[in-house]
């Protein structure tokens, strides 16, 4: 393995934007700002974690990375064979198909996500059939391989089976294999334990941060769970209305917190000790959809901090206040 | 030591659903009870039983469920044998329930209000329109509710608000024990917590008694001062907040909280679980956990271990607790 500085992936002033209300021969009049420039890096064999509430975003920016999304601007600069860095942002065709070798996802539903005519073989052995890699013998060695490694044993009780025929954490295993057989350097995984219950969710947590380290894979993980996140990754970026509001290494930000909001958000979550009592940090109002919003700081209209400054000001950049701990925001 | 007789008395309840594949086993053999003015928490994993226990208590069960044996005190009165006039009494009067999942059941062509009135008009709560409108802003106020929202329809409402609003029907008739499976399960961690305040405060306000259901132990240990750990339609420990956290003997408990990850303490590894729980169709011999159990030996496959108190308010089932591993090692 070489190790570069460059980091692995690299996003900056990245954007999507989704149409509302128009309609058929009626032009759309207003935009969801879904993403709305986001800039960050994930070192090699990094793990970075994006937290939020629901609709903040989380999901729309895993899609954009594995380019299930164009975005509406932006780049994603993300490093080749070589090492070299090169921006898919708006990749077509068959330079496309070499980066898929690259970025694999792992969606929430373990019920939805996998399609229920295929065989657990085929829906593995499909990244490589895809990519054309190796011949059918090495691709069934390849695809046991992987079904013992996340624990499905012995692989061949499995690769014939449907997906109907196996629990929510077998499901999430099959994802996780098929997501690792084509060797990717780059994982989204949107919330994939969630919907698992915990004496389940815990080993497939386990396996893939140590799938993670063995092959070498830096990845994103999506979820709005903060304790789920401490557990997975090294840095945190914490997502309001598409923006990133803070981002630092995972301790810091649950230790030191500086954003309003990510204060909130830490203060809220519940503590599965009832021997610690909470300190609580309310915040008036709910998430809203950012349909054009205003131009200000996202955060203003629920934010305990705001003045006129936040008010008259676009919304604030992530500054770095040291050791890699960004906040956006003017009050701290 | 005397003590007030409960306010719920649960004593070894035993309840099937009857399928084409056979009996399912939803709970075997719950005991449990709660004092007035104070909170219960089911906690568990999906499938173990806990929203048939919920439903055994108000007495909902679908056609398919079979009570077979046990009973069920409330305020001293067997509901199980009690007469169906009796129990339509008992009934949102006595205990209410915020279902799974409730917010999404309210009905979307009536407005928020109506649909109060309307379980108000039902129990006979109220005698006239301006009484009904008083008493909805009333309840509107105490789920933190603006009582101007009271026109509006489901749909004009957030997830939180929704849920709010499930929550004062469910305190519409005065309940003295009210039940919430999974009040907050949907929702986001900051509408979450202000849900649970606000449920607590109303408790405290009301002097009700609480029994909270779900499958997130950290919910479970904010709101409630006693906890039960079901596993596979059994109760695997029961104990105050503080002796689950502090002492668990359960294996099961044990393994459970060491599952959970915290952003509070030093990060620690979570230990993991061989296996799945079981299909209540096929439930395991002797001890429902003991195939996935670390400590289990020939009597665990054989005989199922009582539900036992082993001092103070804190009852185990199982053959081998805990503690006694710890004082070996
Ligand atoms: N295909 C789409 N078309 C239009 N709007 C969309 C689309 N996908 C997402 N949105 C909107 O963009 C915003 C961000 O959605 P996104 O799914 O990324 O949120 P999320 O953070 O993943 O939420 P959750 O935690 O609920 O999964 C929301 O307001 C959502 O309604
Ligand atoms: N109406 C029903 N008919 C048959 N089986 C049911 C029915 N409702 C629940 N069950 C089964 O009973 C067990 C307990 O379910 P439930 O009480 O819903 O658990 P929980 O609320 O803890 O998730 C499960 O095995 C479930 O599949
Ligand atoms: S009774 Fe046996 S199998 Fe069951 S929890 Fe105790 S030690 Fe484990
Ligand atoms: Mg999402
Ligand atoms: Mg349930």
């Amino acid at each position: 393995m070489t190790t570069t500085n460059s980091p692995l992936l690299k996003v900056s002033g990245l954007k999507k934007y989704f149409p509302v209300g128009g309609g058929f021969l009626r032009k759309p009049h207003n935009f969801i700002h879904a993403v709305d420039d986001l800039n960050f890096e994930i070192p090699s064999g990094g793990s970075m974690g994006l937290v939020g509430e629901s609709g903040c975003g989380k999901t729309t920016t895993g899609k954009l990375l594995v380019r299930l999304y164009e975005p509406t601007d932006g780049h994603i600069l993300i490093q080749d064979e070589q090492g070299n860095l090169e921006d898919i942002a708006y990749r077509k065709g068959a330079s496309m198909k070499a980066f898929r070798r690259r970025v694999q996802m792992i969606f929430q539903d373990p019920y939805e996500s996998l399609n229920p005519r295929r065989t657990i073989y085929d829906t593995v052995a499909e990244p490589l059939a895809v990519q054309g890699i190796g011949n059918i013998s090495e691709r069934e060695e390849r695809v046991a391989t992987l079904l013992e490694r996340v624990g499905l044993t012995p692989a061949t009780s499995f690769m014939f089976r449907f997906p109907h025929e196996l629990s929510g954490g077998q499901r999430q295993r099959i994802a996780i294999a098929r997501a690792l057989v084509v060797n990717p350097s780059f994982i989204v995984a949107d919330e994939p334990t969630s919907m698992l219950d915990v004496s389940i969710r815990t080993g497939v947590m386990n396996l893939m941060m140590e799938l993670a380290a063995e092959m070498n894979v830096s990845y994103l993980y999506i979820t709005h769970d903060l304790a789920v996140a401490r557990y997975m990754c090294d840095t945190i970026g914490v997502m309001y209305l598409g923006k990133i509001v803070e981002q630092a290494p995972t301790e810091e930000l649950l230790h030191q917190p500086q954003h309003p909001y990510t204060r909130a958000l830490i203060s809220a979550v519940p503590i599965p000790d009832p021997r610690i009592k909470r300190q609580v940090i309310d915040i008036k109002g709910g998430i809203s959809a950012p349909i054009d919003p205003p131009p200000h700081c996202r955060f203003y209209a629920r934010c305990p901090l705001a003045d006129e400054t936040c008010r008259d000001r676009p919304h604030p950049p992530l500054q770095d206040k040291g050791n890699g701990h960004l906040v956006a925001c003017y009050k701290v | 030591m005397s003590k007030e007789t409960p306010i719920l008395a649960v004593e070894n309840l035993v309840m099937h659903y009857t399928t084409r594949k056979g009996d399912v086993s939803a709970i075997d053999g719950v005991t449990f009870s709660l004092e007035k003015g104070h909170s219960l928490g089911l906690v568990g994993e999906s499938g173990c039983g806990k929203t048939s226990i919920a439903f055994s208590l108000m007495r909902l069960l679908p056609d398919n469920a079979k009570i077979k044996q046990g009973s069920i005190f409330i305020d001293g009165e067997d509901i199980i044998t009690m007469s169906y006039d009796q129990l339509l009494k008992f009934r949102w009067r006595k205990i209410a329930m915020v279902f799974q999942a409730a917010m999404n059941a309210l009905n979307p062509v009536y407005t928020v209000g109506d649909q109060i009135v309307e379980a108000l008009d039902l129990h006979d709560m109220i005698k006239n329109k301006a009484e009904a409108e008083e008493r909805v802003a009333e309840l509107f106020e105490l789920v933190g509710l603006d009582p101007a929202l009271m026109h509006r329809y489901p749909h004009e409402f957030s997830g939180g608000m929704r849920q709010r609003a499930v929550i004062a029907m469910a305190l519409s008739c005065e309940p003295d024990i009210i039940i919430a499976d999974e009040p907050t399960t949907a929702l986001d961690v900051i509408v979450q917590d202000r849900i649970l305040r606000e449920m607590k405060k109303i408790q405290q306000k009301l002097g009700m008694s609480m029994i909270y259901i779900s499958h997130d132990i950290a919910v479970i240990a904010e709101v409630s001062d006693h906890i039960g750990v079901m596993y596979a339609g059994r109760m695997a420990e029961l104990a105050s907040g503080v002796d689950i956290f502090e002492r668990p003997l359960h294996p099961y408990t044990y393994a459970l909280m060491r599952a959970f990850p915290s952003i509070k303490g030093e990060k620690h590894d979570l230990t993991t679980l061989p296996g799945e729980p079981p299909d209540l169709l096929y439930p395991p011999t002797g001890c429902r956990f003991h195939p996935r159990c670390p400590f289990a030996t020939d009597i665990c496959k054989e005989k199922q271990p009582p539900f036992e108190n082993v001092g103070g308010e804190h009852y185990v089932a199982c053959w081998h607790p805990m503690e006694v591993h710890n004082d070996h090692h």
